[in-house]
């Protein structure tokens, strides 16, 4: 029996850490390149979900089939990443599936400031919705990045993309690889 | 790698002291002044414009300021005949001013609360900017319920 209570790290130190991350790469590294940027944080991402995914599945027997595996990182998984499992799933039974997770903890203090600083009066809304929504969803190429890296490790070759039509609600779309 | 941490809020928010609708306005301030937040619920007078209206409530959030290190705010809140104003000062600079009823009780634990809420919502907001106005509507909206709840 593994002792749970070890060595342990402060929920506000990764927040910040994560934080910092997607800061970094967007406006230092890959400034005016948000596409590199969104494949750096998403590879990241990759090589965590990989390691996580062999830690959390030590004393598991292998999985029969996809939704087995799909089912794991619902449960156990997001249970270890995010102390809750994933609300809701959906699948077309053809290799798609939707995680939904109701509230995700990392985009829970995401705020978007519904005024606008500076542009044309135009479209003022829609100009400050669309700059908000990018810079949130920079900060799901990480858990996209998570989730495809562990499916990989259990064998199961697939993409992984973010929905967030509805914060703070979250949809993650599997798409395995056939 | 195990995360870990405790609930969303803590502490809990403190159990109302009186109901009704007692709460007035809240500033809050940062180390240089600037006025990051102001709501308001329940003004009966608006005898200044915004500047001086800011300006004047950080002048007397200057009364508790510590001259040296280790000296302890003493401050807390005064009351007057129409109204009664609670402040709370950080360490970090952060200075929180809330505006009620004069018969209202200690205010101390709830401007904890408020503060925590600060921390929270605006500063592990990754799309905030420290130092400007603050425009988030998670925190406004929370703070909102809160103060309604209270008082």
């Amino acid at each position: 029996m593994t002792e749970k209570k070890g060595r342990e790290v402060s929920e506000s130190c990764v927040d910040s850490l994560l934080t910092e991350m997607v800061s970094t790469y967007c406006n230092r590294f890959y400034a005016n390149k948000p596409e590199l940027a969104a494949r750096r944080i998403e590879a990241i991402g990759y090589q965590v979900g990989h390691q996580l995914s062999e830690r959390y599945t030590m004393e598991r027997p292998r999985f029969n089939d996809h939704l087995e595996a799909i089912k794991f990182i619902c449960k156990d998984f997001w249970s270890e990443l995010f102390k809750k499992q994933i609300d809701n799933l959906k699948t077309n039974h053809r290799g798609t599936f939707v995680l939904q997770d109701n509230r995700f903890r990392w985009l829970s203090r995401i705020s978007i400031d519904p005024s606008l600083e500076n542009g044309d009066s135009q479209d003022p809304s829609a100009m400050a919705e669309s700059k908000a929504a990018q810079a949130t969803s920079m900060h799901l190429y990480f858990p996209c990045g998570i989730i495809r890296g562990a499916l990989s490790n259990l064998g199961i070759p697939c993409a992984v993309s973010a929905d967030i039509s509805n914060l703070p609600a979250c949809s993650f779309v599997v798409r395995i690889k056939a | 790698m195990q995360f870990f941490g405790g609930s969303e809020i803590s502490p809990s928010p403190p159990a109302p002291t009186v109901s009704g609708n007692n709460a007035h306005m809240v500033y809050v301030f940062n180390r240089n002044g600037v006025c990051l937040l102001y709501r308001e619920w329940n003004r009966p007078l608006h005898t200044l414009n915004a500047q001086q209206d800011h300006k004047l409530i950080a002048e007397r959030g200057n009364l508790g300021v510590p001259q040296l290190p280790g000296q302890g705010c003493s401050f807390h809140s005064f009351r007057t005949n129409t109204y009664k104003l609670s402040f709370m000062e950080t360490p970090s600079g952060i200075k929180i001013i809330l505006v009620t009823h004069p018969r209202t009780g200690d205010l101390r634990d709830s401007l904890k609360y408020i503060y925590n809420l600060y921390v929270d919502y605006v500063m592990k907001n990754p799309l905030y900017r420290p130092g400007s106005p603050i425009r988030s509507d998670l925190f406004i909206t929370t703070l909102d319920q809160y103060v309604r709840s209270i008082a």
